[in-house]
């Protein structure tokens, strides 16, 4: 397989640095520091693991993963939180077309001991083609009982409605899907993103 | 010339035949009305002429401008010249309203084979329209229809249409969710845009929008044709004695 251009940009209190993906990557985040991750996925296996080692460790995860052709691609995300009042967010947001496939694990722990954490996962997916597939398990081992977790997951086709009143105002279907596409993902990538997000659209969309 | 001829339409909707034997024509500078009851098919014959893809045309023409309007796409009808007005305008989280339009006009401008306009030129067209119509800064920032109530939305509609400057409107139930005052100022908005080279077709079931927009020609239609034509007397008319002698 040629080199996969994942992005990922990490790193502590707001102090992020780009970061290889080709290997499964694990943090530990001490008490009262806040971690922070964005994705950007097209391909291959993303493994990331996050441990919330003190009160007050804080994860935020935001990935987006763009899949085409006939890849088939992995994305694990594995937080727990070792520690009481830790608190940790996916958002995670995927796009595929062609006959792509996905399989999104999303894993939130909270052991017996670790209690008033919070976790929550957000995971939607959009779906170009009836022939993609996105396979998304999220997986909560809540132990503690005094904790709050949320996790949602949905995965839906681009809306007619939407395509067809931009195309009502003379924008044509490509153009239509790209603005539709962008529109879904704009809130989870960084800005310096999007020329990698706009070569995948007009190669792809 | 007429700018617009329907000639023996026949439209469905799944199995259902909703437009049966269907026909207009329409000249340049005409504002024609079509009223009639819920369910005769004038919202459904709004999205055939804009080409919405959950209407199958069975037989008949539409010709716009000398050209076969059925074999257009939804985006190369509006770039030829025809606008439809929502009655239900769609939300589109993410796409700013501004963006959206520059979007459309830089869309119309490749269609027509024009020079683009410049971010100079956009933004004195922009204003120039919102300002009309009392758009403020702030609605033209957020996303395409996305947190506008009821009359924010159609007061949207028609600035788009003044923006994009069609030939041939289709205001499908302008009035609809209005109140007096936004029917008054969006129907002058309406009013200003009469010009010799432009049409409309206005949708309504009450005839009060008729006495804002004043129109050329009323038609009656019923269970999906035109059972009835004449001047806007005819909507006084349907005022009042109602559709019922149309059944």
């Amino acid at each position: 397989m040629s080199a996969i251009n994942n992005l990922a940009l990490m790193g502590f209190d707001g102090e992020l640095s780009v970061r290889s993906l080709n290997e499964p990557v694990s943090i530990s985040v001490p008490a009262g520091c806040s971690f922070e991750a964005h994705l950007l996925q097209f391909d291959g296996t993303i493994d990331l693991s996050v441990s919330l080692m003190g009160a007050d460790a804080k994860c935020a995860v935001q990935a987006v993963y763009l899949a085409a052709d006939e890849t088939h691609s992995v994305l694990n995300l594995n937080i727990v939180h070792n520690a009481p009042k830790t608190f940790s967010e996916q958002k995670i947001k995927g796009v595929l077309t062609d006959r792509a496939h996905m399989d999104f694990k999303g894993i939130i722990r909270i052991p017996t001991e670790s209690q008033k954490c919070e976790g929550a996962q957000n995971h939607r997916a959009l779906l170009l083609s009836d022939k993609a597939l996105v396979r998304a398990t999220p997986e909560l081992e809540i132990f503690a009982d005094d904790v709050k977790c949320a996790h949602g997951s949905a995965i839906a086709a681009l809306d007619e409605k939407q395509l067809f009143y931009l195309m009502s105002r003379g924008i044509d279907e490509t153009q239509a899907y790209h603005l539709l596409v962008q529109a879904f993902i704009m809130d989870l990538t960084p800005e310096m993103w999007m020329p990698y997000i706009e070569q995948w659209m007009a190669e792809h969309v | 010339m007429s700018l617009l001829e329907i000639k023996n339409l026949h439209a469905k909707v799944g199995e259902k035949e909703i437009i049966k034997d269907f026909s207009l024509t329409i000249n340049a500078g005409e504002v024609h009305a079509i009223m009639g009851p819920n369910g005769s098919g004038k919202s459904t014959l709004s999205n055939i002429i804009a080409g919405h893809p959950a209407y199958t045309v069975t037989s008949g023409s539409i010709i716009f401008k000398g050209k076969d309007v059925l074999s257009m796409t939804p985006d190369e009808r509006a770039n030829s010249g025809i606008f439809l007005l929502f009655q239900y305008p769609t939300e589109i989280p993410g796409v700013s309203t501004a963006v959206f339009l520059k979007t459309a006009l830089n869309a119309k401008y490749q269609f027509l084979k024009k020079e683009p306009l410049d971010a100079v030129g956009f933004m004195k067209r922009l204003n120039t329209r919102a300002k009309a119509l009392n758009v403020s800064a702030e609605m033209l920032k957020r996303p395409v229809n996305v947190g506008f109530s009821g009359g924010e939305k159609k007061k949207m509609e028609v600035f788009q249409m003044a923006f994009l400057e069609p030939d041939f409107c289709i205001l499908d139930e302008m009035d609809s969710g209005l109140d007096i005052d936004a029917l008054r100022l969006l129907s002058a908005g309406v009013n200003v845009l009469r010009e010799p080279n432009r049409s409309f077709l206005l949708i309504t079931h009450y005839q009060r929008l008729l006495e804002y927009i004043e129109p050329d020609f009323i038609h009656i239609m019923v269970d999906g044709k035109i059972v009835e034509s004449g001047d806007k007397s005819l909507a006084l008319k349907l005022e009042e004695k109602g559709y019922e002698c149309y059944k």
